[in-house]
């Protein structure tokens, strides 16, 4: 349907497409893969026609293609359905279904009995039902989705390009976005699926084609590649799972918390944690397993129980109480949560000790913050030539690696590490996980906060599952396994 | 009207704001003894006076409520039309025209105040800067045209007499019973009418208006849905200037003056309200009906303070709260969303 032969594409001194070949057949799913900037946005904006391309040869159902402006991507059949979805949360489901293919007719007046009807034309293409006069914004994300799915097969598309479709949403909205993929596939439609989870990738592609630093590495079919072979065409080195041992575990508990509860979040909840120990609390999204992490760091509620640090009981209730108590806390969401984007690499390393960096009046030593963040960005291989550069300039895996350089630098007992690698690629993710290994073997405790069991398997030593805020299940050593995780969790 | 509707409309600004007017036009019918609303007249001197002041406030609401729905602001308004009534108004003078009818006066003010709007517009949609701070900028370039370069002056005693003979027109005459002093229920109410009119039929029912609700809503998508960004956003600044002239003129008619700074620092209590009226401070949100709510509720406020006995001094306070109710208000539910 679409074959893409000798793409290459410069934007200044950086050569971001290096004469790729791709080819995308219809009825299959084809998955484009690759860590984070390795060129699959740009790969496909030139598809959509956003960017044109230096050289190389596009065929799209066999005719070639030379200019291509999105207009004409439309007409001819490609469709592209962006991570944001392009849906306006204020206009109603109706209104997002019918819009484009309003101002595509060049309408000037709203005729709502129509407008009605292209929407239901919409919705019956994947025989999806929803309240049409329902606010986008109020949706879940997973029918916000299923909406910009619709409204894209209006078009009578003959090839979907979905880009990271499944980074919002849950295991089981998954599932069923699979399965509308599944059935758009058998209805002949090509569907071209850009993601960089290997599980995925695997379950939902016929053909894969794998991008690294603007090249593509592998294609073929899905089928002729093994997991390893994935992973090393991804990154570019072989990586094994390096699975956590504890070398260094203190007799005495650090952390001890007895039958803490939050009444409306979660009850009961007591659990133990020694230095030198990664303890796993994992469970599905709602379990309490990130408010259990905002109660010890002062940041949730807790309305009965006890937390002993070092055997002396404590409250902790603010962020500021957890710090003097030597907790640290990594939140999921570190874009929003844990990082200040638009300040210096150097000032967000240093953001919770400047304690230490300030002179009598509480002015700060600018040039001791400076150096010892260089001290951080070495030991953690942040690649970054300046400091003094916006946090905003790094890749997700070393946003993460500023976060944790934050809060080692205080000196911690307890370090909570919520989602440590969420939106992180494969590379990025084996080295953030080695990191958490020496912490944990230099004698530090920490808390891994996850709902990716394959992340809880390879690096906890022990692993708590919580579920409808009730601890019901603790594995350590070889118990932990993602079948032993998911029985008790269901 | 089933239940799945009844609860939409609970849930909007606007349907409380309307329970909040009529519960105010309860309370001041009944502590005033009857002298908001008579029967079988219907018309007072409170209600028409409440009507009056509406109508230029409700018409710059308008102005600010298409914009806002946008995601934009607009703080130049006032500026603008206070340069075009100025300007337009010492024309009409030199040259003598609008002795018998005002038509010249308010169409040259519209032209001045869509020149002057051309600017917002080429400058917000052309270089994608913030709308309060390119605004901002004119709004103060705007007045200093004004005051500094071309020096206008006050215009009263001697303003052209079709103007004045315009604004004083009135639609019905009467007389309060209790007093006898006389009334009017002004013309110039049409005007309010009309354009309330024209901009929810905008708003509502043509793709130009859905296309200011989806940029405000998310401008990237509603660029990639194939919609003109850059055009509707001039086109919106353009023609909120032009009427903004207009409406200048219609208030230099109306006060049988026209005073160059009159309007300094109007957009403060107008903003407010609109966002009072249920437009969203992050664009994509309000509607016609809440906003005229939300000036009809100042309106009568302001108006009715004398009647039962408040200090005037009150309203500052008033005006007060409602900025602080309105933006909080907005902003609570803009959060709960996201």
């Amino acid at each position: 349907m679409l074959l893409m032969t000798g793409i290459d594409k410069r934007f200044g001194g950086v050569h971001a497409l290096d004469h790729v070949n791709f080819a995308v057949r219809p009825g299959k799913v084809m998955c484009l893969a690759g860590e984070n900037g390795c060129g699959k946005s740009t790969l496909v904006k030139i598809i959509s026609g956003v960017y044109t391309r230096d050289e190389g040869e596009i065929l799209f159902e066999g005719q070639p293609i030379h200019r291509i402006t999105p207009a004409d991507a439309t007409r001819l059949g490609i469709q592209v359905i962006y991570q944001d979805l392009s849906i306006f949360p204020n206009l109603t489901v109706m209104e997002n279904l019918a819009i484009n293919s309003e101002i595509t007719a060049n309408r000037r007046i709203v005729n709502r009995k129509r407008w009605e009807q292209t929407a239901r034309e919409a919705l019956s293409k994947i025989g999806y039902e929803i309240d049409l006069y329902a606010k986008m914004g109020d949706l879940s994300v997973a029918d916000k989705q299923l909406v910009a799915i619709c409204r894209a097969l209006l078009f009578n598309a003959k090839l979907i390009i979905m880009d990271e479709p499944t980074t919002a949403l849950t295991k089981k909205e998954v599932d069923a976005l699979f399965k509308t993929v599944r059935q758009l596939r058998d209805s002949g439609i090509a569907i071209m699926f850009i993601s960089h989870k290997m599980e995925e990738i695997f379950e939902i592609s016929d053909d894969v084609c794998i991008m690294r630093n603007g090249k593509n590495v592998y294609s073929g079919p899905t089928s002729e590649l093994t997991k390893k072979d994935f992973t090393y065409y991804m990154t570019g080195r072989e990586l094994v799972d390096n699975y956590f041992v504890p070398t260094n575990i203190s007799k005495e508990p650090v952390l001890k918390v007895e039958h803490l509860t939050w009444k409306e979040k979660y009850h009961d909840v007591s659990f133990d944690l020694r230095k030198g120990e990664i303890l796993g609390i994992t469970g599905l999204l709602g379990s309490g397993r990130t408010e259990l992490a905002l109660s010890l760091f002062g940041l949730g509620k807790v309305d009965s129980g006890t937390i002993l640090m070092n055997g002396k009981p404590v409250k902790i209730t603010s962020p500021i109480a957890a710090q003097k108590l030597r907790i640290g806390y990594v939140p999921e969401d570190r874009l929003t949560e844990g990082l200040c984007l638009q300040q210096p690499i150097a000032d967000n390393i240093m953001l919770a000790s400047l304690k230490q960096l300030t002179r009598t009046l509480g002015t700060i030593r600018h040039d001791e913050v400076f150096e010892k963040s260089n001290e951080w960005v070495k030991t953690f291989s942040i690649a970054t030539d300046d400091a003094h550069k916006h946090a905003s300039t790094l890749s997700g895996g070393n946003q993460q690696k500023i976060v944790l350089a934050k809060w080692l630098n205080n000196d911690l007992d307890v370090l909570i590490l919520n989602g440590p690698t969420v939106g992180v690629d494969i590379g990025a993710k084996q080295d953030i996980h080695a990191l958490v290994h020496d912490l944990a073997n230099n004698g530090l405790a920490v808390i891994i906060i996850s709902d990716d069991l394959a992340e809880v398997v390879v690096n906890c030593s022990r692993v708590v599952v919580m579920k409808d805020g009730a601890i019901v299940g603790e594995m350590t050593g070889d118990e932990i396994t993602e079948e032993n995780i998911l029985e008790v969790i269901r | 009207m089933d239940k799945a509707k009844l609860k939409r409309m609970t849930r909007r600004t606007e349907f409380y704001m309307f329970l909040v007017l009529i519960l105010l036009a309860v309370i001041v019918q009944i502590k005033s003894g009857g002298r908001l609303i008579t029967f079988p007249g219907i018309f007072t001197r409170l209600n028409t006076t409440v009507l009056r002041t509406m109508v230029v406030d409700g018409m710059f609401a308008m102005c600010c409520l298409v914009v806002m729905i946008s995601g934009g602001f607009d703080l130049s308004f006032p500026a603008v039309a206070a340069l075009s009534y100025s300007l337009a108004t010492t024309i009409c003078l030199n040259n003598g025209w609008c002795q018998t009818s005002p038509l010249a006066g308010l169409l040259l003010a519209a032209a001045i105040g869509w020149v002057l709007g051309m600017l917002n517009g080429w400058i917000i949609a052309n270089f994608k800067l913030n709308t309060m701070i390119v605004t901002l900028g004119t709004q103060t370039f705007f007045t200093g045209v004004s005051m500094g370069l071309l020096a206008l002056k006050e215009i009263t005693s001697t303003l052209p007499e079709g103007m004045k003979a315009f604004g004083k027109a009135f639609l019905l005459e009467s007389a309060d019973p209790a007093t006898g002093i006389r009334f009017t229920l002004s013309a110039m109410v049409i005007f309010l009418v009309l354009l309330c009119a024209i901009v929810s039929f905008i708003l509502n029912k043509t793709m130009f208006g859905r296309a200011l609700y989806a940029i405000g809503g998310n401008e990237v998508s509603a660029e990639r849905a194939g919609y003109n960004v850059k055009r509707t956003k001039f086109l919106l600044y353009s023609s909120v200037g032009a009427v903004a002239g207009f409406i200048g003129m219609i208030r230099t008619c109306m006060e049988s003056q026209s005073i160059p700074k009159a309007m300094v620092g109007r957009e403060m209590t107008i903003i407010p309200a609109v966002i009072l009226g249920g437009a969203s401070i992050y664009g994509g949100e309000g509607t016609v009906f809440g906003t005229v709510v939300a000036v009809a509720i100042i309106s009568l406020v302001s108006n009715s303070m004398l009647i039962l006995g408040i200090d005037t001094y009150w309203q500052q306070f008033f005006n007060g709260l409602v900025i602080l109710v309105g933006i909080t208000v907005s902003a609570l539910q803009a959060r709960r969303k996201h």
